[in-house]
């Protein structure tokens, strides 16, 4: 799981082009949205679900899914462990 | 009309009023280090394009230097030009496309120049007039002519920039908040011009 979470910031930092940023720089529980966190957006959530097709094979077909599933990088990481 | 204070932002460094507030000279990361040094908390610093960076450190700089009676939230104008609008990031989205098969939604939204003030009146809250204009370089006179007309209409400030990156990788942010004055004599204009040539060391 340690390795999946670390992928998934790499992949974060590069899909969202956040060049600034290193994987280190994310926490595991930080909010991906809103003022804290990364302070993502709903142009970023459609990033995100390119994301999981592109690089896990998951499809979101339910656009209200993504509000528990994009939380942190423990929820997205849970949910890909358990949809892949 | 007067120039309140000026601030510059380019990778060797971040000036306010003509003086060094933070080294960048060398840094691999200019802008993030500068962001980190000017100490503020504003996560979606990391998302904007180098255009926006740049205008995002030297307003937080301008910050305390803006009219104390001023109404902010309705009577700021924000006046920006540069000479390549967002061609960096037009070209990095093309990129991401063509080359990337992946065409980028967050790239996207920076392919438009005035993004950049979009930027600031989110961050700060203000919701009066702003524009962006692609001008061959830096003309002084078109900035004062423009602040002066909205000077004209009762606006308390305007808030004016020079932000451009170019695709050979030049990279300067030049702002200056003009106010009204009853100084006759005063010329911006030659001010503008000096200060800018000051700036980059012409």
């Amino acid at each position: 799981m340690s390795d999946l979470k670390e992928n998934l910031k790499a992949q974060i930092i590069e899909q969202l082009n956040l060049e600034d940023l290193t994987p280190a720089d994310i926490r595991d529980d930080a909010p991906l949205f809103g003022d804290q966190g990364l302070g993502l957006d709903s142009i970023d959530a459609l990033e995100f679900i390119v994301l999981l097709d592109s690089n896990y094979g998951i499809k979101i077909s339910d656009p209200n899914e993504g509000k528990e599933i994009f939380q942190s990088v423990n929820t997205l990481a849970d949910y890909i462990s358990k949809h892949q | 009309m007067k120039i309140l204070a000026h601030s510059y932002v380019c990778p060797k460094g971040t000036f306010l009023n003509g003086k060094l507030v933070y080294d960048t000279a060398g840094e691999e990361n200019p802008l993030k280090s500068a962001y980190q040094q000017l100490g503020a908390e504003y996560p979606k610093f990391y998302k904007m394009d180098v255009l926006s960076k740049m205008a995002f450190i030297g307003t937080e700089l301008l910050l305390p230097f803006f009219p104390k009676d001023a109404d902010l939230e309705n009577d700021l104008q924000l006046i920006f030009a540069n000479s390549s609008a967002s061609q960096n990031t037009d070209n990095l989205f093309v990129e991401s496309y063509e080359q990337l098969k992946n065409p980028s939604p967050s790239l996207f939204v920076y392919t438009l120049p005035n993004i950049v003030t979009g930027e600031l009146c989110i961050r700060h809250k203000w919701y009066g007039e702003n524009c962006f204009f692609i001008e061959e370089a830096f003309n002084p006179v078109h900035f004062s002519e423009w602040a002066q007309m909205a000077l004209n209409k009762g606006n308390n400030c305007c808030l004016c920039a020079w932000v451009e990156a170019k695709t050979n990788g030049e990279q300067e942010c030049f702002l200056f908040l003009l106010t009204d004055s009853e100084e006759e004599a005063y010329s911006v204009e030659l001010e503008l011009s000096t200060l800018i040539k000051q700036y980059r060391n012409e």
